[in-house]
């Protein structure tokens, strides 16, 4: 699930904006009323091709700009409450479960229910039975820009072959074991980097690439500051 | 009571323009304004502003002004003498010194109150402005007491400012300018960014502007884009009156530190976003974006030959570890100003013609369930240039077209 996905696709059109005002402009110059010929897209546009090819990266685009128009008719749609429960398991080997989630105004169910492991590397005094939270967390970065590479993608009509996200966190243990106050837990910086094969012109998939990141949950909740609470029952 | 054919409320480029072409048909009508002509060109703009459009850009509906500096920029003091010729040459009827306190609807249509009296019209046209109030978000509201808090409609001239570093929050024209100048008077500027937009002043040879309107870029209809709803909110071009570009780069060489978007302010501390890279790279993917247009448009025109090569300029320069979080304890931020963005204020208007967000519901200024009430000058209310002194025409003529249309039909009932 990417929660990017929705919003991300119709910025598209946003980011092509000067061809509507171009087109018209040929439009005009050539003295046409209001149909846009094929042969006229080809030869203004740098961006128009998007619109006469048919890609399938397997993402819904229709679905997902029908849920952004019904839901910016209804915002109350809109508020979503997601979920995880952890379990302690022994020593720093968790389990966490994934099922139900609300929204569209009540509590959903899905099809199947995940699990996530977690734990530490030997090299950690553990017993390596799962990625470390961190890792996860820098998974979920991915997950969420690829597949929000894959929505942007899709509703601009680029095919893509390949897309594979190598992410990389940089920290400092100096934090997490508290030998230095001024060092903080987390990442210092976090890399992603991205090698697309797709139908595009690199300047086309960066578009995507920042389009990606610009609606992505995830990427958003790492590079902006948040409230979180904690309590005991 | 009076009773006109139509209010104009506001004395501005876009009600002057209605004005104009009102008088052109010979619509019986008043434009009320608060102050004087062009109130907001005289009171409301710091000193050293000049428009971003130049002067043969000015142009206003049935003005044969005759431009004798064309390429040059009109300083506030200048557009508003300007109108105010304007105003005089074709004999508008403006009723300055006129506070619009409130306007609902009356069997004659709607009915305005005034500090002078009240008055009724069938037609009510809001021209008021786009930029009366200061956008400020919420985070203000955290700032440590002590950090002195500016807007652009309360800043004049960086002298006003206490000594030491200012914190100049957003990066659209107004905050690019306000952040150089500061600069350069010896106030050391942070300046958080967002999303902008970056654009060179000149291009090939020509200003911006004039591409833009060569290639039909100022006229796109507001139908004719996907998400009107986005584009009225983008921040305006990063431009400054000139032939220079002013952009990120070219602040980062004064000095200026860039940070990211001004996120929260919480326990006395600034937080920034993450996200400068990004933003930055979406603004020159847009910018180049932008530039292939041109460059499409100088080919189909024929210009290719007679203009200066394509060209594409240097990304904009990360720092490679941008600032996160800015402690006010440090001391080393005296003062913020909120370059955040503007708002109408049509408070006094008493209708239930406002969505969820207080935004005009309008169609392309026919303002919705409100038969006769009119909206100009807020931004791409019919297109791209709307809030440009040069679009202030096109939309008039519109509106009054369909102002027209609706009488014709009222005397025909």
């Amino acid at each position: 699930m990417t929660m990017q996905s929705a919003a991300s696709v119709t910025d598209d059109a946003i980011a092509n904006r000067p061809m509507g005002a171009i087109r018209s402009f040929f439009r005009r110059m050539r003295g046409t009323t209001h149909s846009i010929h094929q042969s006229e897209r080809k030869d203004v546009a740098m961006n128009a091709q998007t619109e006469i090819k048919a890609a399938d990266n397997g993402v819904n685009v229709e679905a997902l700009l029908g849920a952004r128009e019904a839901i910016t008719g209804m915002p109350a749609a809109g508020q979503f409450k997601w979920r995880t429960r952890c379990d302690w398991i022994d020593g720093v080997h968790t389990q966490s479960t994934v099922d139900g989630f609300f929204g569209l105004g009540a509590e959903q169910e899905r099809n199947a229910r995940f699990e996530i492991t977690t734990d530490h590397p030997e090299q950690f005094a553990a017993k390596n039975q799962g990625a470390t939270p961190i890792e996860i967390v820098l998974s979920a970065l991915g997950a969420c820009l690829t597949g929000g590479v894959a929505s942007v993608a899709q509703h601009r009509g680029i095919q893509l072959r390949k897309v594979t996200a190598f992410v990389e966190g940089d920290m400092d243990l100096a934090g997490v074991l508290g030998i230095d106050a001024d060092v903080r837990n987390g990442f210092s910086g976090i890399r992603v980097r991205f090698e697309i094969d797709a139908d595009a012109t690199p300047e086309e998939i960066a578009a995507v690439v920042a389009q990606s990141q610009k609606r992505s949950a995830v990427f958003d909740i790492i590079a902006n500051p948040g409230n979180v609470s904690v309590t005991v029952a | 009571m009076d009773h006109h054919t139509t209010v104009i409320i506001g004395a501005g480029q876009a009600g002057l323009a209605m004005s104009q072409v009102l008088s052109a048909h010979s619509v019986d009508h008043v434009v009320l304004e608060r102050g004087e002509v062009a109130n907001s060109w005289r009171k409301d703009r710091w000193d050293s502003l000049r428009l971003l459009t130049p002067n043969w850009q000015s142009r206003l509906p049935g003005d044969a002004h005759d431009e004798t500096d064309p390429d040059g920029f009109m300083a506030s003091a200048e557009v508003a003498a300007r109108l105010a010729a304007y105003t005089s040459g074709f004999g508008l009827p403006v009723q300055t010194g006129t506070d619009v306190m409130s306007a609902t609807s009356d069997p004659a249509g709607y009915r305005v109150g005034t500090n002078r009296g009240d008055l009724t019209c069938a037609n009510l046209v809001v021209a008021s402005g786009a930029c009366v109030t200061a956008s400020v978000p919420a985070a203000k509201a955290a700032l440590p007491s002590g950090i002195h808090s500016a807007t652009p409609l309360t800043y004049k001239r960086p002298s006003d400012l206490p000594e030491g570093g200012v914190l100049v929050v957003g990066a659209s024209a107004t905050g690019l300018q306000l952040a150089r100048e500061i600069h350069a008077s010896g106030r050391p500027v942070t300046l958080a960014v967002g999303e902008h937009v970056r654009a060179p002043r000149r291009y090939r040879g020509r200003d911006i502007q004039w591409w833009m309107d060569a290639s039909g870029l100022q006229d796109t209809g507001y139908r004719e884009v996907d998400d009107l709803d986005r584009v009225r909110r983008l921040p305006s071009m990063q431009l400054v009156a000139g032939s220079d570009t002013l952009d990120l780069n070219v602040l980062q060489a004064m000095g200026v530190r860039v940070a990211g978007r001004l996120t929260m302010i919480r326990d006395g501390h600034a937080l920034f976003s993450g996200a400068l890279a990004n933003h930055c790279a979406l603004a020159d993917l847009k910018m180049n974006r932008l530039l292939d247009a041109v460059d499409a448009f100088a080919i189909k025109a024929g210009l290719a030959g007679e203009t200066d090569p394509p060209e594409r300029f240097a990304p904009t320069a990360v720092p490679d570890a941008p600032l996160l979080d800015l402690d006010f304890a440090r001391g080393e931020i005296r003062t913020v100003l909120w370059a955040t963005g503007y708002r109408p204020d049509h408070s006094w208007l008493d209708l239930p013609v406002f969505d969820r967000k207080g935004r005009l519901l309008h169609d392309g200024g026919v303002v919705t369930g409100a038969p006769g009430l009119y909206a100009l000058g807020l931004p791409f209310l019919r297109r791209r240039k709307s809030t440009l002194i040069d679009g202030a025409g096109a939309d008039a003529r519109d509106l009054a077209h369909h102002m027209l249309a609706r009488l014709a039909d009222r005397q025909a009932a």
